[in-house]
């Protein structure tokens, strides 16, 4: 016991050692401005990282005498306060976290500040390419570098590695496997109250986005040009969603809800999360902020049992990991824009993002993906490094109506999903209605 | 006297004076401040909504709103979510409404019976309580409570040797666990309604019926349901107006779905003009609402003023 607690002291101590060796290297006194008797408000999103955003905020007012207030919201609620009150000039927030997807939205209104000039300014300590590239992308909009990718997540299988022992299974890395899998784990009498597997099958954005996320390693894509690594991907946005990939997808969702507990038509990604911590699913894809729910004993029954798989891929494909998360932006309308400035030079850093993932956050930068420390307290950070590396940016649509066309997608994934229609008619019915909005808004 | 000075002092004041202090001015004086505040807060957003509807424009960019006439009306008639969403509007309306009456009737009664006891005061304003909670929380209570896997209800209902019920993951159990979330917060205010309307019958009236040797299908027909008419009509008013206002508990419990099954006009709304920002469809979604809302009110004033003239 004692031991444990030694080597528990000793690792704490050379983490905070080589946390203060790395802040060392920068002299923020001189990096940042003195912004003291000033109070800068920052906008975000209540997903887990908004604590690991508190617990690091001191420091910027060590260094600036600015104070920092961090309000969080919930995800429509947030895209619902933060375009509208951008949108009317209203300059009382002056950092907005915004999902990576709404960046064309919110560039459209006219809310955000480009970072590029300041990244020109000080390359060393904004390390652009120290972000994952997918991160990158995610921050930036029409060729031009717009925010910070401080959030960054990416999509995860996670599987109880007791089931799987007990069962000798291996882990599932095709549709094929998983289904068998899944079923497996169902209403089997030796793993009694467990269900194999959850999707997000919530009418909208759940379902939405589920889609967008599994196509590529479904062998499709989105639309006509948004080819993996393509320099030009709005080109030509003519909808791919009735293709035949989308529709053996769609009938691939369908399938799996016989494997997932009743009333999984209407799970979205607490549900699913809850339902994996308290360890009612064998399996489980979620962003990899989640894993922080399922790893905390606290509000968990299966921290410690689990791991991480890259998601599974259509059988002789390859897994493209879904990306997104968080970009943090400057707001064009602030009134303390220099404040706002230096607190995301300071945030973004690399020293800084280091103690933020350490004390939970998202890691969107190699460097955080591959340092030992944080490697060894959040075990599926391996699995990240590997993941990002086969990733795309626009995996989901980031335009002006990106909001409305993931949404509209869902409410007819949903209807296959509930058996309400074929998966044929409703991705028939979805490239109909999505062909129309982009019509309407001029995008095609 | 006053006017004996006006004329003395200044003859040519007279006529202004005079009509300051006439009735017609002082009147106008009175209420012109709660005019001008109708206007600038309910007139004015109304007739800029108007205004909107008949332009394609998002909120994000309203500059570049383009007119489009009765496009967005026309859209909006012909699109069958839209359709769906008010006809689950109406359907919700009707079958709550009633659930509501019947369910409120006999709990009135219970109460107005059990008037003399103590204890029922207590219990009265307890089953009150529902309506007094947020509908925001009303939600997401029953998020929690019809959670398939967490939940209380399936745990109760396995306690029982029942299996689980998929409440917001099939479409006709969603529309009725909806159905049931609505019954439960606002049965209360219609048994407030008719329990008032009851109290209100004197009770020689019921006297004269036990002497006149009335069943209790007599006296509920003929003395009570005449006398509590009114009040219920009443409260089907403000009920419809709810209904077409219900929003909260769909959105946190199910957005409308399984597929388009829980899809209610508000929401609709809502989601065309604060998360799609499409200002333009989402304004002409909220006047049908509102012509809906006049229609449905003015028809039910006529007949509550008919029934009182009776």
């Amino acid at each position: 016991m004692l031991h444990t607690k030694l080597i528990g002291s000793i690792s704490v101590v050379a983490m905070l050692g080589a946390s203060a060796a790395l802040a060392q290297d920068i002299d923020w006194k001189t990096q940042l401005g003195d912004h003291s008797g000033k109070t800068l408000r920052v906008m975000t999103i209540t997903d887990p990282f908004i604590d690991s955003i508190k617990a690091v905020k001191d420091g910027f007012t060590k260094v600036t005498g600015a104070n920092v207030e961090i309000d969080g919201y919930g995800y429509d609620a947030l895209h619902e306060k933060e375009l509208l009150a951008c949108s009317q000039n209203d300059g009382s927030y002056d950092v907005m976290l915004i999902d990576g997807i709404w960046i064309g939205e919110f560039a459209e209104a006219g809310c955000l500040d480009p970072v590029e000039e300041k990244i020109t300014e000080n390359p060393d300590l904004y390390a652009w390419d120290d972000f994952t590239p997918a991160a990158a992308g995610q921050a930036s909009w029409e060729g031009q570098r717009v925010c910070l990718p401080v959030g960054i997540y990416y999509e995860l299988m996670y599987y109880r590695t007791d089931l799987f022992e007990q069962a000798g299974r291996k882990v599932p890395e095709t549709f094929e496997e998983l289904k068998e899998a899944a079923a497996f784990f169902t209403n089997n009498k030796d793993y009694p109250g467990v269900y194999g597997y959850a999707m997000n099958n919530k009418r909208g954005a759940a379902a939405g986005q589920q889609w967008f996320e599994w196509i590529y390693s479904a062998g499709g894509k989105p639309w006509a040009s948004n080819d993996i690594g393509s320099a030009e991907p709005y080109k030509d946005q003519t909808p791919l969603f009735n293709s035949q990939e989308s529709v053996d997808l769609v009938q691939f969702f369908r399938d799996m809800v016989a494997y997932g507990p009743p009333g999984v038509e209407s799970f979205a990604w607490d549900e699913r999360a809850n339902a994996f911590a308290a360890g009612k699913l064998a399996m489980i894809n979620d962003w990899s902020v989640r894993a922080q729910i399922a790893n905390d004993p606290k509000q968990s029954q299966i921290a410690g049992k689990f791991k991480a798989a890259l998601m599974p891929h259509k059988d002789g494909g390859k897994t493209i990991t879904p990306v997104g998360g968080w970009v943090a932006c400057v707001n064009t309308h602030g009134t303390q824009k220099d404040a706002a400035w230096d607190y995301l030079k300071w945030f973004a850093s690399k020293s800084v993002h280091r103690d933020f993932v350490l004390a939970g956050g998202p890691p969107s930068r190699l460097s955080a993906m591959e340092d030992k420390d944080i490697q060894a307290k959040f075990p599926w950070t391996s699995v990240l490094l590997e993941g990002q590396k086969d990733s795309w940016a626009e995996v989901r649509p980031r335009h002006s109506v990106a909001f409305q066309l993931i949404d509209t997608v869902g409410a007819h994934v949903n209807k296959a999903i509930i058996g309400e229609q074929s998966p044929k008619d409703a991705m028939d019915a979805a490239n109909a209605d999505v062909t129309k909005l982009l019509q309407d808004n001029g995008q095609l | 006297m006053a006017n004996a000075v006006i004329r003395a002092g200044a003859p040519q004041e007279a006529p202004r004076r005079a009509f300051i202090h006439s009735d017609r001015f002082q009147m106008t004086a009175f209420i012109a401040p709660t005019c001008i505040f109708l206007a600038l807060l309910t007139i004015w957003p109304f007739i800029y909504s108007v205004y909107l509807s008949l332009h394609a424009v998002k909120l994000t960019a309203m500059k570049r709103a383009v007119f489009v006439g009765a496009n967005n009306y026309i859209n909006l008639l012909t699109d069958p979510l839209f359709l769906r969403a008010m006809l689950n509007t109406g359907m919700l309306a009707v079958t709550s409404i009633t659930c509501e009456i019947v369910i409120a009737f006999v709990i009135a009664k219970a109460f107005v019976s059990l008037s003399h006891l103590k204890w029922v005061n207590g219990l009265r304003s307890l089953f009150m309580l529902p309506m007094m909670v947020t509908p925001l929380i009303v939600g997401m209570i029953f998020s929690y409570v019809f959670n398939p896997v967490l939940g209380i209800a399936n745990y109760l209902l396995g306690g029982v040797g029942l299996g689980p019920v998929p409440w917001f993951g099939d479409s006709t159990v969603a529309m009725v666990s909806i159905l049931l979330i609505n019954i439960w917060q606002w049965t209360p205010f219609m048994m407030l309604l008719i329990m008032a309307g009851l109290l209100s019958i004197r009770s020689d009236l019921y006297e004269a019926a036990r002497v006149d040797g009335a069943k209790w299908h007599h006296v509920l027909t003929l003395l009570e349901i005449p006398s509590i008419k009114g009040i219920v009509l009443l409260g089907i008013i403000l009920r419809i107006i709810d209904t077409l206002r219900f929003f909260d508990v769909v959105y946190v419990t199910t957005r409308g779905g399984p597929g388009d099954s829980t899809m209610v006009l508000t929401l609709y709304a809502y989601q065309q003009n604060f998360q799609f920002f499409q200002a333009g469809v989402g304004s002409a979604a909220a006047v049908i609402i509102l012509i809906i809302s006049m229609v449905i009110t003015t028809f039910a004033v006529r007949l509550l003023r008919r029934i009182e003239n009776e």
